[in-house]
């Protein structure tokens, strides 16, 4: 029965692709797409004694981490209900006991069953404060991840962006899904483009207060770090994902060009040796290689490069203005922004620029896309609603959920992966 | 404001000055120090009052002068500061606009030598933060290098970018973004005393 309805699935999209075949920029995408979600089953938890949630219940951050993540397609239901649980294919659930404990905190022994055996797949326990709940639970999901797919999840992965505070662009950090939002920066100049370092041991970002870009290292305490102040401009910085080194884009003398630097030594050497303009380096996975875009062609394109800096090639080709490209964690795709007719929007591409999915459309400018560490979503930032706020989908585009609101919220960046504590 | 003391204190000396000469009493030391000894004597008082007026006057003379000085700069530098140089979408080449604008602008600089000016580049609100900035930073280079080609002493002149950071006009249509497309001037006064 499932393999008939797959076939027909497969037969609908093979029919789907000659006729979108002629559009270069649209396409089917058949890595992840609802067709591919995993049901799982969302029930409430039981709880012994009146407990206040400080933002939701476990259950509802658990089926918002569910459906957020790509992997997933939760299954609410009010009680244990195998009959549901079948119809929509939901082959396991997640639940749990809470208790107020007499000391103010919270007690959570969450578990993933098997819906027909009711077998104990998974259990895991949290003894935490009240406003820690958002944390321990993200944590039980991401376990969840792994015990059903072998791969770490991004429940426990915070995302660092910009936000207008008084009017003032700020850096900030969030957890993945928005919540537990918290201020880094309080210069009164300008904030920007936060990167993370190595590790997430801090932020890498630019600062206006000498009256022009440059970058600064932050630690999540406050303490702030001035950065390769041996040129005057610096921005676009880009972190290696193995040493920690650092890509960044240099202004003098009109030109722009990318240095790479040591961070803890403040040196620096001129990565690129090209007549032209270079802004926005991005490492690759296992940072061999480094995409930036250059406008020696006429026009800001993507390029792809060794990490020696030696052979250098184009990636894109349509259109006149593709930028800020990033590399998927899993090696196989670009994500860039593309504008036309002064609208930005999100593209993905292969490594070698074919195979174009135009990810956003109709909905306003939508930029800065940065990928979730497992490489199964994009953040990014958009105005379609009005102002610009953080919005994430799925790799495919689709599944597209606003997670910031208020004052404007711009250019996301996606930690790395958080090492567990044991 | 310490010039004008300077000036009001030389203006006692020589006020102070001209009266020894006046009575023809030999003078041998012009100091502001001699003066304090004709006040001693009660009969040159009169004199005394009379010439402090006219220092007085000359001081605010100068004072005036030096008021007006400072309106004219303040006005010049205003006028620097309003004045943007314009540019064309996702271009930092100079429009015959531009140049014009420039050439009075340099015209300025090469006489007020004191003047040292920052030039900032601004884009519009389209496009990439990362592209704007090196967008905004051809755009002062240019300007830089026009006013450096005119003579302006390079020296007093740097180019920074702002990118798309600091618009002039909010808006997103050809009319704001027209106005953000910039090269614009902040002036400072170096002190050289």
């Amino acid at each position: 029965m499932n393999k008939i309805k797959l076939l027909f699935v497969f037969a609908a999209l093979m029919l789907a692709v000659p006729s979108f075949a002629a559009i270069d920029t649209i396409a089917v995408d058949v890595g992840i797409s609802v067709f591919q979600t995993m049901p799982i089953g969302v029930v409430p938890f039981e709880e012994e004694g009146k407990i206040k949630w400080t933002s939701e219940a476990p259950h509802l951050i658990l089926a918002r981490d569910a459906n957020l993540s790509g992997r997933f397609e939760a299954v609410p239901s009010d009680q244990f209900d195998l009959v549901l649980f079948s119809k929509k294919r939901a082959r396991q659930y997640v639940t749990g006991n809470a208790t107020k404990l007499s000391n103010g905190k919270i007690k959570l022994d969450c578990y993933l069953y098997a819906a027909e055996t009711k077998d104990l797949l998974l259990g895991e326990s949290y003894t935490v404060k009240p406003y820690d709940v958002r944390q321990a639970v993200h944590s039980f999901f991401d376990k969840v991840v792994y015990r059903l797919f072998g791969e770490r999840g991004v429940a426990t992965t915070k995302l660092a962006y910009v936000s207008k505070i008084d009017g003032t662009k700020q850096v900030v950090i969030s957890d993945y899904d928005g919540f537990s939002r918290r201020q880094i920066t309080r210069d009164s100049s300008i904030n920007m483009m936060p990167v993370w370092q190595k590790n997430n041991k801090g932020l890498v970002y630019v600062n206006f207060r000498n009256q022009r870009p440059n970058l600064y290292a932050i630690t999540f305490g406050g303490k702030e770090t001035p950065l390769f102040t041996q040129f005057k401009q610096t921005f676009s910085p880009a972190v290696n994902p193995k040493t920690g080194e650092l890509l960044f884009s240099v202004t003098d003398g009109g030109k722009t060009e990318i240095y790479r630097g040591d961070m803890k030594t403040g040196s620096a050497q001129k990565f690129l040796h090209l007549k032209s303009n270079q802004v926005s380096p991005s490492w690759s996975p296992f940072a061999s290689e480094v995409l930036f875009t250059s406008d020696r062609g006429g026009s800001p394109q993507v390029y792809a490069v060794g990490k020696d800096g030696s052979d250098v090639r184009r990636i894109t080709y349509m259109g006149h203005y593709n930028e800020r490209a990033s590399w998927s964690p899993e090696g196989d795709r670009i994500v860039y922004t593309s504008m036309d007719d002064g609208k930005m929007n999100i593209y993905t591409c292969a490594l070698d620029g074919t195979d174009i999915i135009q990810l956003t459309s109709n909905a306003g400018n939508n930029e800065h896309p940065t990928w979730s560490p497992d490489g199964k979503l994009i953040a990014f930032a958009s105005d379609r609603g009005g102002n610009y706020q953080i919005y994430i989908m799925r790799k495919d585009g689709s599944s597209v959920t606003r997670i910031t609101s208020g004052t404007e919220n711009t250019s996301p960046t996606w930690s790395w992966f958080f090492d567990e504590k044991k | 404001m310490s010039k004008i003391i300077k000036f009001a204190m030389m203006g006692f000396a020589l006020a102070f000055f001209a009266w020894g000469c006046s009575k023809e009493k030999p003078e041998t030391d012009p100091n502001p120090k001699t003066a304090e000894a004709p006040a001693d004597s009660l009969l040159n008082l009169d004199a005394l009052i009379a010439d402090t007026l006219s220092a007085d006057s000359l001081a605010r003379l100068e004072a005036e002068r030096l008021e007006a000085e400072r309106a004219r700069l303040e006005e010049m530098i205003n006028r620097l500061m309003t004045e943007d140089v314009y540019f064309d979408y996702d271009r930092s080449d100079l429009t015959e606009n531009a140049k014009r604008l420039l050439a009075q602008v340099a015209e300025i600089l090469v006489n007020e030598t004191r003047f040292i000016v920052t030039v900032e580049g601004h884009t519009d609100a389209r496009g990439t933060e990362d592209y704007n900035i090196s967008l905004g930073a051809r755009r002062s280079t240019v300007v830089r290098d026009f006013l450096v080609a005119y003579g302006v002493d390079a020296g007093r002149l740097m180019a920074v970018s702002y990118g798309k950071e600091r618009p002039k006009v909010q808006g997103s249509d050809e009319a704001a973004y027209s106005k953000n497309r910039r090269a614009h001037f902040r002036v400072s006064i170096a002190n050289n005393e």
